[in-house]
């Protein structure tokens, strides 16, 4: 399968600054993740995918094609950009509409396509109110609307759940998710949120400083190690003690205990003690990796 | 008898397979939203408003027109006719287009819609080109709608209709080239200054008061001085007669006035003398200043709203 965008020996630079220096990747089906702190090239990179600057050297292709050479590459792209990008005069169904038409669709399906989509984002009931008295996590969803309106092959997310409270962000996270697993449309998400990646990517894309520092399967950064999460409803402290006298090291995380590098041998003495403990299991597995560890360091 | 059954759907988000009329369709749509925004269409009823009486505004001078000829006949000779009629609403009409024009362009980009716009399949050329059409269509039809009702009110009042025709039929060319280079002009300068701003009102104040001061100015500069009549008495300057305060240089300071431009090549096209002050002494340079002056005016005022768009970064 040809990769959805390719990057090869791209460069930007603007001026003497270097926004990217001959970076390659590929993003494919799927959910991939752009991830780098800002200033790392992000934006440069969704940039040149939609063709709005062109590259110092190297190339940008999306779907074979170089979308600076020829703006016909982006109607089967969508963009939700992290700014304010709203008319606020109009209402979402009308405002939609004419992003659809605007990305090619005749007005008959446009205005189809506006009834599907604000029903898809949760906005049904709100359709014929004025944008501009939205709330922040309604007019994110619009601008993931406006993304999806002429349903595009792949869309490019910046900084989708800035500025939404932890309920929104959960929600946009599993909008996002859901688009894109159940209907199949790729995304490539640009954030420098590790967890929204962990949430909702299979790849991930680290940028650092214009360069791809890392980049794989998500899976590849988040394998399981040998500590062992015990989630107990209680006698919480009575197992700690418990595992510690029998020789397993045992640590607080939060409302969870970690056996620290625990061998097959652990698992019996784990189960034993929580079986004469009489603490209620809810959950025994092994502790996978956090980006966060790989990314900044397991001080994180 | 069989069970009546029922089911119900959930269609959830549902994939497109229908047309996709890529560029040509985006382009479109940027024009025919333009035209729907200017005239207050899909909004609510204050957005009409403005629209509504600039319309009425611009209408008016020819149903008034019409009214007087109607009633007064051939003693109503003193009324403008079409080649007067652009001068006559011109004011209107810029007032017109310095409201509107920023309506067009600035809320666009003061909410960062234009950003959406431009990831799209859509050039900023192809925006600015879809929102100057619009804009231009819309001062056209309203140029031509005042011509043609002024027009049908000559033919229709006059003793033999026929005749009035065969006498005046070269107005209706005339009319409709001065038609299109007047809203052409009338749209681009609006929509150039438009283009440089995100506040509507501070646009709509700097083109009233473009062509509010230049006409002032020109006029000023223009100004007939020292005329007399035979009795010594001050009376108004025939042209080669007398002199206006700047002198010679007058004929070149009547050119600063905005307003005046396009009025200019319209006298030019219906063979019309014009009596005010700048037009007196703007005729007194060779035809093709004029209409240099007023390509220029157009085409930068153009070029400024096409470079602007150039440099907007997303």
């Amino acid at each position: 399968m040809p990769p959805l965008l390719e990057a090869r020996d791209l460069s930007k630079h603007y001026g003497q600054t270097i926004a990217l220096e001959s970076v390659s990747f590929e993003v494919h089906e799927g959910v991939t993740g752009l991830l780098g702190p800002n200033g790392a090239g992000k934006s440069t990179a969704i940039k040149l995918f939609l063709g709005l600057i062109r590259p110092t050297s190297g190339s940008a292709e999306v779907m074979g094609e170089r979308p600076y050479e020829s703006v016909e590459s982006r109607a089967r792209l969508g963009y939700m950009p992290e700014t304010e990008t709203l008319s606020s005069n109009m209402n979402a169904s009308e405002f939609l509409m004419h992003m659809a038409q605007v990305s090619g669709l005749p007005p008959s399906h446009a205005r189809t396509r506006a009834a599907d989509i604000l029903r898809h984002v949760g906005l049904d009931e709100e359709r014929y109110r004025p944008i501009g008295q939205y709330s922040t996590g309604m007019k994110q969803r619009v601008k993931l609307a406006q993304a999806l309106v002429h349903d595009p092959v792949l869309v490019l997310l910046d900084e989708p759940t800035a500025g939404l409270d932890p309920g929104g962000r959960e929600e946009m996270l599993d909008l996002i998710r859901r688009t894109a697993h159940t209907f199949g449309i790729s995304m490539l998400l640009s954030t420098h949120l590790m967890g929204d990646i962990e949430r909702i990517a299979d790849r991930v894309i680290l940028l650092e400083g214009g360069h791809v520092a890392e980049q794989g399967e998500l899976s590849q950064f988040t394998k399981e190690t040998t500590d062992l999460l015990i989630e107990v409803d209680d006698h919480r402290e009575e197992v700690a003690a418990a595992l510690a006298k029998r020789g397993v090291t045992v640590v607080a995380d939060g409302s969870l205990l970690v056996a620290q590098d625990a061998s097959d041998a652990d698992y019996d003495v784990i189960r034993d003690v929580i079986a004469e403990s009489g603490a209620r299991l809810r959950r025994l597995s092994p502790r996978r990796h956090r980006l966060s560890e790989i990314f900044l360091g397991p001080e994180s | 008898m069989t069970e009546a059954r029922g089911e119900v759907y959930d269609l959830g988000y549902q994939r497109y397979d229908g047309p996709r009329e890529g560029r040509a369709r985006a382009r479109r749509a940027i024009f025919e939203n333009g035209v729907r925004t200017v005239l207050g269409l899909g909004r609510g009823p204050r957005a009409k408003i403005m629209p509504v009486l600039l319309f009425v505004g611009a209408m008016a001078p020819a149903f008034v027109f019409v009214i007087i000829l109607s009633v007064a006949g051939p003693l109503a000779g003193f009324l403008p006719g079409p080649a007067d009629y652009y001068q006559v609403v011109s004011i209107i009409m810029i007032l017109f287009a310095a409201i509107m024009a920023p309506e067009l362009l600035c809320p666009d980009r003061r909410d960062n819609v234009i950003h959406l716009y431009l990831v799209r399949p859509l050039t900023p050329t192809d925006y600015v080109l879809g929102r100057f059409l619009a804009f231009f269509v819309i001062v056209l039809v309203l140029a031509y709608s005042g011509q043609i009702v002024l027009q049908l009110g000559l033919v229709l009042t006059a003793s033999n209709p026929m005749d009035y025709l065969r006498d005046n039929w070269l107005d209706i060319p005339r009319f409709l080239v001065a038609g299109v280079l007047f809203a052409a002009f009338i749209a681009v300068v609006p929509l150039a200054v438009a283009a440089l701003t995100t506040r509507r009102a501070v646009a709509a104040a700097f083109v009233i008061g473009l062509f509010l001061i230049t006409s002032a100015v020109a006029g000023g500069l223009t100004e007939d001085a020292h005329c007399h009549d035979e009795e010594g008495a001050l009376a108004p300057c025939t042209p080669g007669e007398g002199g206006a305060v700047t002198g010679d240089a007058a004929k070149w300071f009547a050119l600063i006035s905005f307003g005046d431009v396009p009025i200019r090549v319209n006298d030019m096209i219906f063979d019309r003398e014009n009596e005010s002050a700048t037009a007196r002494a703007a005729a007194e340079l060779p035809d093709v200043i004029p209409i240099g002056v007023y390509l220029l005016f157009t085409i930068g005022s153009g070029f400024v709203l096409w470079w602007r768009y150039q440099r907007i970064r997303v």
